[in-house]
């Protein structure tokens, strides 16, 4: 079994009504509830809006990356996967694709010692 | 391993996602805000309560929910409030009473940690209520503001539920917010001289948003559960409180529960409208007539005869009766005699009359309807051609009934009620 990084993209809708984000809270937990019970699910956490870059010989330190929201990242989760065919297969319950959401998958690397 | 940990030790189960956790904590954290910021500064509130529960949403979808989702989403709310009010401090009025607290980093933290937690949230969401409610604002708005803020719907489905356009919706809470600002609308009970009157007002709003709920006059859904919930829950808080004289709040907790209770019964398998006479009986649900009659008892506590003390106690005649037939008209007929001399109205003159059909026959009711003194006021309610032309169309006078029928048909924008109207007019035109 290998890893992989589910990073997911994009800002969906900033002013959900209380339904609505319990409707996508639900919708989430279906999809966690599901990872975890196969076995897929490792762990996961959300990324706060902002953040810091730091660049250059001087490491000049600036504030960012400000993406266009479409690019931003509001979290990641670790999962166990066979291989990108069945980690890409495990993202169709992903729920805010017709949000304006995206994931990006990336294999984690395994150092064979 | 230490993954393994950390995933146990989340809510990653939909299990644990309570029903409607998200506007039940919307209401709350207003009250709360509403506390702190003052009624003027409603939209403050609102603000801070939107961003509160957006970043909740977007930790805990990834995060799993946390132990206590309600402490989790006050501390998340109290961060946003103290950031708000070290921003603007120099340059806006808050609940006055407290302004003072809050212009001094010393106290600041304290006086929004004291006003900012859930100890006294049934007392707040009560205050909440009698801002909702004050008279300064027209019976709709009332309702309005009401499902906005305590209610957590968004104006989108505020104006679903009362078919209206997002513009009217947006305008009446507008305008609703900027007479609560004008009128200096504090975040406190009425003084107790007052506090029965204004009850009333909270207890109409209630009772219009459960008739909404309960038979819905625009919605193609006759009956929107969420409104007859959230018209129970508000209606509990104040049955609960002892702030104030609860008998009323008890009278109208048996009324809603008696008339929720036959909700099963209401609606055939095709969503056609089953009159009281043809509904299944064993259909209603007992658990809430039980309901009803703990409310009803409760109700006693009240020296006041309220409208819906009488109205519950006609609701509990029909509930005693095991078939139609075994109605005691006798009793409600007198319910009615003293609700139409204490609270009297066209509506209550017209069920009355109905009564009376049921006790001396179509024709005597029709006379008491044509006696009924302001019946103008009724031009445009569908029930009352409704009711005139199944009158005649017991009396064998078809043309009548016919041209009643298609008035009130005219009158009514319910699906449901259409159809019914219609089921009439061809049973006389076969």
């Amino acid at each position: 079994m290998e890893k992989f990084m589910l990073i997911f993209h994009g800002c969906p809708d900033v002013t959900p009504s209380p339904e609505e984000m319990q409707a996508s809270m639900a919708q989430w937990m279906t999809w966690i509830d599901k990872l975890a019970k196969d076995g897929k699910y490792v762990s996961g956490e959300p990324l706060m809006t902002g953040g810091k870059l730091i660049k250059g010989s001087i490491k000049g330190v600036t504030d960012g990356p400000y993406a266009e929201g479409k690019e931003v990242v509001g979290g990641y989760f670790i999962i166990n996967a066979e291989n990108y065919d069945d980690a890409v297969a495990l993202c169709t319950g992903y729920p805010d694709f017709d949000k304006g959401g995206s994931i990006q998958v990336r294999q984690v690397m395994k150092l064979d010692m | 391993m230490f993954h393994f940990i950390k995933a146990l030790s989340k809510s990653l189960h939909i299990e644990q996602l309570v029903d409607n956790l998200f506007r039940r904590e919307w209401g709350k954290l207003i009250s709360v805000l509403t506390k702190l910021f003052g009624p003027e500064n409603l939209q403050l509130a609102e603000d801070v309560v939107q961003e509160t529960l957006l970043k909740a949403l977007n930790t805990w979808k990834i995060n799993g929910l946390p132990q206590n989702p309600s402490a989790w989403l006050f501390t998340a709310a109290r961060n946003k409030a103290i950031d708000v009010l070290r921003r603007q401090k120099t340059h806006q009025q808050y609940t006055k009473s407290i302004t003072p607290l809050l212009q001094s980093e010393y106290t600041l933290l304290p006086t929004v940690n004291d006003l900012i937690n859930d100890v006294h949230i049934d007392d707040d969401q009560l205050k909440m209520m009698f801002v909702c409610c004050h008279p300064q604002l027209s019976a709709e708005a009332q309702v309005a503001v009401i499902l906005k803020t305590l209610c957590g719907f968004s104006v989108t489905e505020i104006a679903k539920a009362f078919v209206t356009n997002y513009d009217t919706i947006e305008k009446r809470l507008y305008r609703a917010r900027q007479s609560l600002k004008e009128n200096n609308v504090s975040f406190e009970l009425p003084p107790k001289t007052d506090l029965d009157n204004r009850l009333e007002n909270v207890l109409t709003a209630i009772y219009l948003l459960f008739n909404e709920g309960y038979s819905s006059t625009h919605h193609d859904d006759l009956i929107r559960n969420d409104l007859v919930q959230e018209a129970i829950r508000l209606c509990e808080l104040i049955g609960r409180s002892k702030l104030v004289n609860t008998g009323a709040s008890h009278a109208l907790l048996s009324l809603i529960h008696f008339t929720a209770a036959r909700t099963e019964a209401r609606l055939d398998e095709e969503g056609n409208i089953l009159l009281m006479k043809d509904q299944d009986r064993s259909k209603w649900n007992r658990e809430m007539i039980g309901k009803a009659i703990f409310h009803l008892e409760q109700s006693a506590v009240s020296e006041n005869l309220s409208r819906y003390h009488i109205e519950a106690g006609i609701a509990f005649e029909h509930a005693k009766a095991v078939v139609y037939k075994e109605t005691n008209w006798n009793n409600i007929l007198h319910y009615y005699d003293v609700l139409n001399r204490i609270y009297p109205s066209p509506v209550v003159a017209l069920n009355r009359a109905i009564v009376i059909g049921e006790l001396r026959g179509p024709s005597e009711a029709i006379a008491s309807i044509e006696a009924i003194s302001n019946i103008s006021l009724l031009k445009k309610y569908y029930l009352l051609p409704l009711t005139l032309g199944e009158l005649y169309s017991k009396l064998d006078q078809n043309g009548k009934a016919l041209a009643f029928f298609k008035e009130a048909l005219l009158l009514t924008q319910s699906a449901a009620v259409k159809k019914l109207i219609l089921q009439k007019i061809d049973l006389i035109d076969q």
